[in-house]
């Protein structure tokens, strides 16, 4: 029996852009016709705060959805989401970043960044830092649209948390916000290409200029000049709005 | 909010509390006896900021120009450069440029403690007994320090050569003592014209620290001759009348320490033609220091390595030379000290023979305390205290035979004696590593990229001239060489995740301080783990790789579960509303695509 497949963008990313979820799902079904996409969080906030029982059953919950959809792997946008569902073996989990190599670019995106003058420092995730397959999708795409990037210093699996780890930006605000200042400064160019949501949230507080990794793919073509997309994630109502947007961009795609 | 943890955080914790390299002193620190700060203050004198070396250094030592030019400095054995590259950094003489250009009265630190109505005497005014009359005083004892001779010192004054430390050099940083409101009785001698009995009727407590000056001659054939003298005698004369009158032309001194350096090169000042040093030790197991050995040689001395004075020939009570016979080994098959000499045999001629072979301890108690080899006191070597109650013996009349050492031991004694005074428990809670010279447990290995560099050097005069001049013969660093010198220190502390993390930063000075203390309290604010990133950021630079995100993390549920099931910190309650929406049928979706 062929195998099937479920992409799950997370949280962060359809509060942020309900349109990089649409093109998402419509690029992969494009391979997987077969696709069941889950909007729902993992849970991981639930487990930083230390909740061990909540979190079984919201974990539970998810896996359920799951289930219900029959997929054998799922494929995730959210490293905190990688890192959560790796934990069951009801079904297998694969980043949506170290996928995209194995299944190509849609041609029309392939060098459409060649002309672009912009150098992008590429900032990681912390959550998958031993995870090189990951780090390697992400510069392989950047690479195929044709963008010249640069490494900070403390980069893979040495990357430095944006500040937004550990749920301690409600806690300790001063304190992220060192943190995300710090990790902007030792950024060697002001452009930065990040593959989570919240990363990028985080770059823009801390002074620099960022955009997500799909902003790139489906977006138009960045310049040095470009300014990137507003701090969504900085007002509650933009990002819930935009969740609930993308919950319907999900119902539109897959009838 | 009381929370009871699980086991896993306590183990976690106990083991970053033990091993954290963070706690552990550099080599430098942990070998001195009274752990000065080496680090900080060689910091300070790379960054300029003399004055903050200079109040490092005296944080702990008193007389920092005095033993920047005469510390035997165990400290430069254990350096890291001296370990991975025989090349120590140049630790004393860096603490004298600071002094020499730094130290003021001003920096000084005279604050004393509350009067306590307690009277301390302290008998002998050399390294051991200023330093024990200094802690008693700032802790807020009267103290008074009886002094045999009319200077003060004891052998800083008078065992050690003024071409070394200018008696200037000392008397200022004796001062200090002044300053503090101890008071001193010059010249009175106890156990003569005062006996430890009348001092312990008229004194709370009393500290023995009057060294170790009785000279040894060896008693061989000969050795009643005039012109046979012994090296505490020789240089204390020397000290006080740069000559020695039993001195001849053509000098002999045995021994092959410091002490013996001392004497040979005192001797060439003082006019001697011709001065050897007849040594039981091979040229390489030379107990004296190298910089002292060199410069010994350098001045023209003779070596014969590996002979013992046999016999002394006299003609008219006088030296006319002596019989040498071979030494084969220092030890006896058992390891004791035990010459084992061969049967070769030579003589040399001399006219006077100086015996640096070590020193004895003078008994002042008429007999009341036991002593030991060499004289020395026998008393508790933790506390110090002896078989009287309310007397101490601290310094070379306990045992020690450096400065620093005898320092460290009028440390202890004074804080022995404090104990005393207050009815305290001699032993309660003292850590007694700490009073003395300890292994470090730091283990970061050096940086593989780390380069072996030279070890600077001191300015000395011209050979030609010093050695027949009791002025200064080393000049110490000039700016340039100090800072080069500075330069080369491999700053042993680790600070690897204090580096990388902000978040330990605001909290504490390192992840074994802040479980240790979470140890003894058994409660930590939530805010500390609450705080942490959960990057592992620290794991990576790590030596110990400890997982602190772990023990974190862990603390973080306990709180949960006192707590029923929320987070203790209110910034939280944002975060339970984003869950409960992010789970909720609002916002969530699942389309099971074709079959």
């Amino acid at each position: 029996m062929a195998i099937r497949h479920g992409f799950m963008p997370g949280c962060s990313l359809p509060s942020y852009s309900p349109t990089n979820i649409e093109k998402t799902i419509e690029f992969l079904r494009g391979v997987y016709p077969e696709l069941s996409v889950i909007q729902k969080c993992c849970g991981k906030p639930t487990k930083s705060l230390g909740q061990v029982e909540l979190l079984k059953e919201r974990f539970g919950s998810l896996v359920a959805d799951i289930k219900d959809c029959q997929v054998d792997e799922m494929l995730v946008a959210c490293q905190n989401c990688y890192n959560m569902l790796r934990e069951s073996d009801a079904f297998t989990t694969a980043s949506l970043w170290e996928r995209l190599p194995q299944i190509g670019l849609p041609a029309e995106v392939r060098g459409k960044a060649l002309a672009s003058d912009v150098v992008f420092s590429i900032h990681d995730s912390c959550p998958v830092r031993d995870n090189r397959a990951i780090h390697d999708g992400i510069r392989w795409i950047l690479q195929e649209l044709g963008y010249k990037t640069v490494e900070p210093e403390r980069t893979r699996e040495n990357a430095r948390c944006c500040g937004f780890g550990g749920m301690i930006v409600p806690v300790n605000p001063e304190l992220a916000k060192k943190v995300m200042d710090r990790r902007v400064k030792e950024m060697p160019t002001q452009h930065i290409v990040v593959y989570c949501a919240a990363c990028r949230s985080s770059m823009l507080m801390g002074g620099g200029k960022a955009w997500h990794i799909l902003d790139l793919l489906w977006g138009p073509v960045v310049t040095s000049a470009s300014q990137p997309p507003e701090n969504v994630l900085a007002s509650p109502v933009k990002a819930w709005v935009n969740r609930y947007k993308s919950k319907g961009v999900i119902a539109r795609s897959i009838k | 909010m009381a929370v009871q943890f699980a086991e896993k955080v306590y183990a976690l914790a106990k083991e970053i509390a033990e091993d954290c390299q963070g706690l552990e002193a550099p080599f430098c620190a942990a070998e001195c006896p009274m752990h000065t700060d080496a680090l900080s203050y060689i910091r300070h004198i790379r960054e300029g900021k003399l004055d903050d070396a200079v109040r490092t250094i005296r944080e702990k030592l008193f007389l920092p120009a005095t033993l920047g030019r005469i510390c035997a400095h165990p400290c430069e054995k254990e350096c890291r450069r001296e370990t991975e590259f025989k090349q120590p950094l140049a630790i004393a003489a860096l603490k004298r440029y600071a002094a020499e250009k730094a130290d003021c009265v001003e920096l000084w630190d005279v604050r004393v403690g509350v009067d306590t109505g307690k009277r301390v005497a302290v008998v002998g005014s050399g390294p051991a007994g200023a330093q024990a009359a200094i802690d008693l005083r700032k802790a807020g004892h009267q103290v008074t320090v009886y002094e045999k001779l009319s200077v003060r010192g004891g052998m800083l004054r008078v065992g050690i050569p003024s071409y070394r430390l200018p008696p200037k050099v000392l008397e200022f940083e004796y001062e200090y003592l002044d300053r503090l409101g101890i008071q001193f009785k010059l010249g009175v001698e106890v156990g003569k014209q005062v006996c430890l009995d009348d001092l312990r009727a008229e004194f709370d407590a009393v500290i023995l620290a009057h060294g170790a000056h009785q000279g040894v001659v060896a008693q061989v054939e000969g050795c009643y001759s005039q012109g046979v003298t012994n090296a505490v005698d020789f240089l204390r004369e020397m000290a006080f009348t740069q000559g020695c009158s039993a001195m001849g032309k053509n000098v002999l001194v045995i021994g092959g320490g410091d002490v013996a350096m001392d004497c040979a090169r005192s001797a060439l000042r003082a006019g001697a033609d011709a001065v050897r040093i007849v040594c039981l030790e091979n040229e390489c197991e030379l107990p004296a220091s190298r910089e002292e050995h060199e410069a010994t040689i350098e001045e023209g001395v003779q070596f014969d390595y590996g002979w013992c004075v046999d016999a002394i020939h006299e003609r008219d009570c006088r030296p006319t030379g002596a019989r040498l016979k071979n030494c084969l080994a220092l030890k006896d098959e058992s390891g004791k000290f035990n010459p084992q000499l061969g049967d070769e045999m030579r003589a040399v001629e001399c006219d006077t023979i100086v015996y640096a072979i070590g020193q004895r301890v003078l008994d002042i108690a008429n007999g009341k305390l036991p002593q030991g080899g060499g004289g020395r006191y026998r008393v508790d070597p933790d506390t110090l205290a002896s078989d009287i109650a309310g007397v101490f013996v601290a310094g070379d009349a306990a045992g020690t035979t450096i400065a620093i050492e005898a320092m460290a031991h009028g440390r202890k004694a004074a804080l022995s004696a404090d104990r005393f005074l207050r009815g305290i428990s001699l032993i309660a809670e003292r850590n007694f590593k700490l009073e003395a010279s300890y292994k470090t447990r730091y283990d970061v290995p050096v940086p593989e990229d780390t380069k072996d560099l030279v070890r600077q050097h001191t300015r000395l005069v011209e050979v030609g001239v010093r050695r027949r001049s009791f002025a200064e013969s080393d000049l110490g660093f000039d700016d340039a060489t100090a800072l080069s010198e500075a330069q080369r220190c491999l700053e042993c502390e680790c600070k690897e995740c204090m580096q990388e993390c902000l978040m330990l930063n605001e909290f504490t000075g390192c992840p074994g301080e802040l479980f240790g203390v979470f140890l003894a309290k058994q409660q930590v604010d939530a805010l500390v783990p609450y705080s942490c990133n959960l990057c592992n950021q620290c794991t990576l630079v790590c030596p110990k790789e400890f997982k602190l995100a772990d023990a974190f993390m862990s603390m973080r549920k306990d709180f949960v579960r006192a707590n029923k099931g929320r987070s203790p910190m209110k910034g939280h309650g944002a975060i339970d509303i984003h869950q409960k929406l992010s789970f909720s049928r609002v916002f969530t979706i699942k389309r099971k695509g074709r079959e």
